[in-house]
């Protein structure tokens, strides 16, 4: 049982607040960050943790809760935000993103930072020890469930095909792989550098269940979610994302993949992400 | 000599043992049954293996898993593979996320001996030397490999164990009491130390009996644990030496004659030291084990050789 258990329209409003976090964590970086990457994936993480995971700070030494891993470590400053929003870390931490030695480094470090559950940055980490831990599960009877985000740039790594296969293979039907897919990466658009499409025949032909939604409606990534149910495959949710989504002049420009506000960018953001 | 036994096979006893006084193991391998000679295992407890197939990137990114969801995970594959292949996966998903996962190198060095240098894991020490929080060990004979492992299951946290990839004879007996970080004196001599890991210490065991015969008193050291290592106990067993050659299966670089080099230099003891193994810049020769360590200089006769021309240099 989640928590928190938002409706739509309270999740909505986290979300909103987790963006407003985003921009200002971002902002007092001493050393850059990836906003675009931390705003398009606002809206599942958001569903998450606020509404779809049975995990919780109290459930911290629980066998039966959910996991979560960001396998995408790179987006980990909209991860603080919604663990700080969720009660795992304390709102001041914050302002600590990637100072030196702190509590939130600039990739996810899980002896740093309460609520994470997984080191990860270097990409196509995030699966294979996702699988391992549905497995874990499997083996115990455990209800535990395992959610992982993961890149659409990151999937040209080999090992996720390669957990895809043992995924398949242990009819690993406690997985959800979300792909958060904003078509862009460090250099460019995904289809340009590497294309991975059609993401969604490849996941199918390797055994999996694939549905889609749109990443960043948060009536559709929950119904999505809430839908899966358990049918000896992996479940594979292609969610087409907008890479920096809900800042007009952030949103679908790949020079915000490491780009930070500054100045007047900072007032006009948090303008355009007022509660209304 | 007699008792000897495949260390692959004293694995999969320790394995069987755990799981009989309720250690939730899980052996993870990547279609390497047959190297890790696991079918004993698998014959009595048929739903605990996990097989990935050929994948060794998935084979221990899943074992951290399997970690993290609160198993004990062994991983029971080539040392080559292992070592180069997951390099990644071992230093993040193992060793900085500090996951209970115990790494089994198997036929390590150069068991594989005419299979080529694709097969030679000569590198392992040196590699995971560099990785953070993994404690590394290379048993030299039956007794030793089980109380490792017995030790390894029972310690929580990430360790690698090389395994040599022959029927290994007893270097020790019953009343033997492996210690993590000990180092073991197998000879006490007066003249000379040699030094050695894993399956190489049988060569410095009988280089030192020839060694006797020419009138060279020489200490036999084994280490079987390079980390944790008490280094002060390694420079006091080797200061009253005239000369040291250090022995190993794996590249000079990094491995055990690495280790010993610090310990003297950084204790201003110059005592020189000769390192015996796979040459900088090098590989180790496609060969049977025989020809393979002939050809280094690694086998009794060429160490006796070594040991005995850095003996006469310094009694000049």
């Amino acid at each position: 049982m989640n928590p928190f258990s938002l409706s739509i329209e309270g999740l909505e409003k986290k979300a909103r607040a987790i963006r407003r976090r985003i921009i200002v964590l971002n902002a007092e970086s001493p050393a850059g960050g990836h906003t675009g990457a931390d705003l398009s994936q606002v809206e599942l993480l958001t569903a998450l943790y606020f509404r779809i995971l049975n995990c919780s700070v109290e459930l911290k030494d629980s066998k039966e809760r959910d996991i979560y891993i960001q396998s995408k470590g790179h987006a980990v400053g909209g991860y603080y935000c919604v663990l700080a929003e969720a009660g795992f870390i304390p709102v001041e931490w914050l302002s600590t993103y990637q100072h030196a030695d702190s509590h939130l480094p600039g990739h996810p470090v899980r002896h740093k930072t309460p609520g994470v559950e997984l080191n990860t940055g270097a990409l196509g980490h995030g699966l294979p020890v996702a699988v391992g831990l549905a497995l874990a599960a499997k083996r115990d009877n455990s209800k535990r469930r395992i959610f992982v985000v993961t890149g659409d740039g990151e999937l040209t790594e080999g090992s996720n095909w390669e957990a895809a296969l043992v995924a398949a293979h242990y009819q690993l039907d406690n997985l959800f792989i979300i792909n958060d897919k904003n078509n862009l990466q460090l250099a460019g658009a995904t289809k340009d550098i590497m294309n991975t499409d059609p993401l969604d025949e490849k996941w199918r032909a390797f055994g999996m269940e694939v549905t889609q939604c749109n990443g960043n409606d948060m009536a559709d990534v929950v119904a999505t979610l809430e839908a899966l149910q358990p049918n000896g495959k992996p479940h594979v949710i292609i969610a087409n994302t907008t890479k920096g989504a809900g800042v007009s002049f952030i949103q679908g420009r790949p020079e915000w993949h490491h780009r930070v506000p500054k100045g007047e960018e900072i007032t006009l953001a948090l303008e355009e992400l007022k509660d209304e | 000599m007699s008792n000897s036994e495949h260390l692959a096979t004293v694995m999969v006893n320790a394995f069987i043992d755990a799981v009989d006084r309720g250690v939730d193991l899980v052996p993870v391998v990547a279609d390497s049954t047959s190297t890790a000679k696991i079918s004993p295992f698998v014959k009595k407890y048929p739903e605990r293996l996990v097989n990935v197939g050929i994948a060794e990137q998935v084979l221990v990114g899943t074992a951290a898993g399997l970690a993290l969801g609160g198993k004990i995970a062994v991983t029971c594959n080539a040392a080559p593979f292992l070592i180069s292949r997951a390099n990644e996966q071992i230093k993040i998903d193992v060793c900085y996320n500090n996951t209970n996962v115990k790494l089994f190198g198997l036929n390590s060095g150069a068991s594989y001996g005419p299979l080529a240098s694709t097969h030679h894991s000569i590198d392992d020490i040196s590699v995971l030397r560099g990785f953070g929080n993994i404690e590394i060990y290379a048993p030299s004979c039956p007794i030793e490999c089980r109380q490792i492992i017995d030790y390894a299951l029972e310690h929580v946290g990430p360790v690698y164990i090389r395994l040599d990839g022959k029927a290994l004879p007893e270097l020790h007996d019953e009343n033997y009491q492996f210690t993590p970080g000990k180092i073991d004196v197998l000879r006490q001599g007066h003249d000379i130390a040699l030094v050695a890991m894993g399956s190489t210490v049988h060569e410095i065991v009988t280089a030192a009996t020839q060694l006797a015969e020419s009138g060279i008193d020489a200490t036999v050291i084994n280490v079987p644990s390079i980390r944790p290592c008490d280094t002060n106990q390694l420079l006091e067993i080797l200061k009253p030496h005239r000369a040291v050659v250090s022995v190993e299966e794996h590249n000079i670089n990094g491995g055990i004659g690495s280790l010993v080099a610090e310990v003297l230099a950084e204790a201003g003891c110059a005592i020189p030291l000769r390192r015996l193994g796979i040459p900088d810049g090098g590989y180790a020769i496609a060969a049977d084990r025989a020809a393979t360590r002939a050809h280094h200089e690694i086998d009794a006769a060429g160490i006796v050789k070594q040991a005995t021309a850095l003996f006469q240099a310094q009694k000049k």
